[in-house]
């Protein structure tokens, strides 16, 4: 007992330290899959006042440019009502309407919070349960694919950013539509690279990037970049290196895109397997 | 006791804002990400015990891990380096050691020792910590470029930093 009290007298910062540390390391384990972690979002409720007023700030700062990308939002979204009024005759329709075969529901919102910088990036959007987002739903700039919501509270969601080591979306080349896994690499905040497109499938730089529409997630034919590089390491396989459309150092105003029909799809495919 | 107690908490709110509302926001190429509020950890008193630098370590790295959305990250990465302190301390004490009552600054102990100290110490922290946020050892000079150029530029604004402290 004696000896057991000098050890402990004589380690005792050791003691503390070893403690501690496995403390930070049982949060880093199960704090950063952001799904279980409802420590997380109790944490991000205390720091997200300052962050609300911290992005108040910085969006005065980007008045004119905002305005510039509503304006040439406002022309495409003009354009398309023209094209569909004569057609259809029919306006408005109601957003669950399953009779009309409405399959994606869209909602806006603001980014609040975003990192760039890390190798595990995710961004924090003003809206949440209240405002009927949900996990799982995807999210998209005006140019292109973003992330995905991965948690959300009454009133603000966190979503998982594209520039993020654990991100995966199914996409494929638009001109002939072979597809492939995107991730990014944790280099560049503004390349990704789209790996299992098999060598003798013809692409070329400039070749634009999208979509599939396989996961459930993400509706098909949404931009995510354009080819900037090919390379063919040993094996089957290109590596393809995308830049991406959206600018994430730039997120401001992004929509989110809930499945109506999402359940059914994965319920189905559940099934079968 | 009591004014040096508030002293330090003055400190410690300034740099955890700095760190906050400045530093997180720099988004410079991915590759420079300062961490200056590595510094409160440097400027505890020499005679603090040393499981109450390991405790305000370990809360210092939380309350940043806060705002950073990344549980435990900085809470081991500074824990490490509140933990190495004493020994770093011993290394580099001056021929006639620290003088009693005074704390680690430049203007007691000389540009080069605060220079030699700071580098050390942060170091150590952003080894560990961008070590541990990507996870993984591929890409091992990457991230050791990330280290380094973050390093850098942590260091140089500690310095301008204990300029400004003194200059008030």
């Amino acid at each position: 007992m004696r000896n057991l009290l000098n050890f402990l007298a004589k380690y005792n910062n050791l003691i503390i330290f070893l403690i501690l540390e496995g403390i930070a390391f049982y949060l880093l384990g199960t704090g950063n899959s952001y799904h279980n972690s409802s420590m997380v979002k109790g944490v991000r409720g205390i720091t997200r006042g300052l962050e609300q007023r911290i992005d108040n700030t910085r969006s005065y700062f980007r008045l004119r440019e905002i305005n510039q990308e509503l304006a040439s939002e406002n022309v495409r979204l003009k354009n398309t009502i023209e094209q569909l009024t004569p057609k259809q005759g029919l306006l408005f329709f109601s957003v669950s309407d399953s009779d009309r075969h409405q399959q994606y529901r869209y909602t806006t919102a603001r980014v609040i919070d975003n990192s760039v910088n890390r190798q595990k990036n995710f961004f924090t959007i003003n809206k949440g349960i209240n405002q009927g987002v949900s996990v799982d739903m995807a999210v998209i700039s005006d140019d292109g694919v973003a992330g995905v919501i991965v948690g959300c509270s009454e009133n603000y969601s966190v979503a998982m950013s594209l520039l993020n080591l654990d991100f995966r979306l199914s996409s494929r080349i638009r001109s002939n539509g072979f597809f492939g896994s995107l991730s990014w690499d944790g280099r560049d905040n503004s390349k990704a690279v789209l790996s299992e497109i098999p060598q003798h499938v013809p692409v070329s730089i400039g070749d634009t990037i999208e979509t599939t529409g396989f996961s459930a997630l993400f509706p098909e034919g949404i931009i995510v970049g354009t080819v900037s590089s090919v390379e063919k390491p040993g094996g089957d396989f290109y590596m393809i290196e995308v830049a991406l459309k959206t600018d994430f150092r730039k997120l401001h105003y992004v929509n989110m895109i809930g499945n109506l029909m999402k359940t059914e799809q994965t319920e189905l495919e559940n099934s079968i397997q | 006791m009591i004014n040096s107690v508030l002293r330090y908490s003055l400190i410690f709110v300034l740099l955890i804002l700095l760190q906050v509302l400045l530093f997180n926001n720099i988004e410079f190429s991915g590759f420079v990400n300062p961490y200056v509020y590595i510094m409160f950890i440097l400027l505890l008193p020499f005679e603090i015990p040393s499981w109450l630098l390991l405790i305000i370590s370990f809360f210092t790295g939380l309350i940043i891990d806060f705002f950073c959305g990344s549980p435990g990250m900085h809470a081991s990465a500074t824990l490490l380096a509140g933990f190495v302190r004493p020994h770093v301390l011993r290394v580099i004490s001056p021929r006639d050691g620290y003088d009693p009552g005074s704390d680690p600054s430049m203007f007691i102990y000389g540009f080069t020792w605060f220079l030699l100290y700071t580098v050390i110490i942060v170091l150590i922290h952003h080894l560990a910590l961008f070590y541990l946020e990507v996870f993984r050892f591929t890409d091992f000079f990457r991230t050791l470029l990330r280290v380094i150029l973050s390093s850098l530029f942590s260091i140089s604004f500690i310095l301008l930093l204990e300029y400004a402290r003194r200059g008030k």
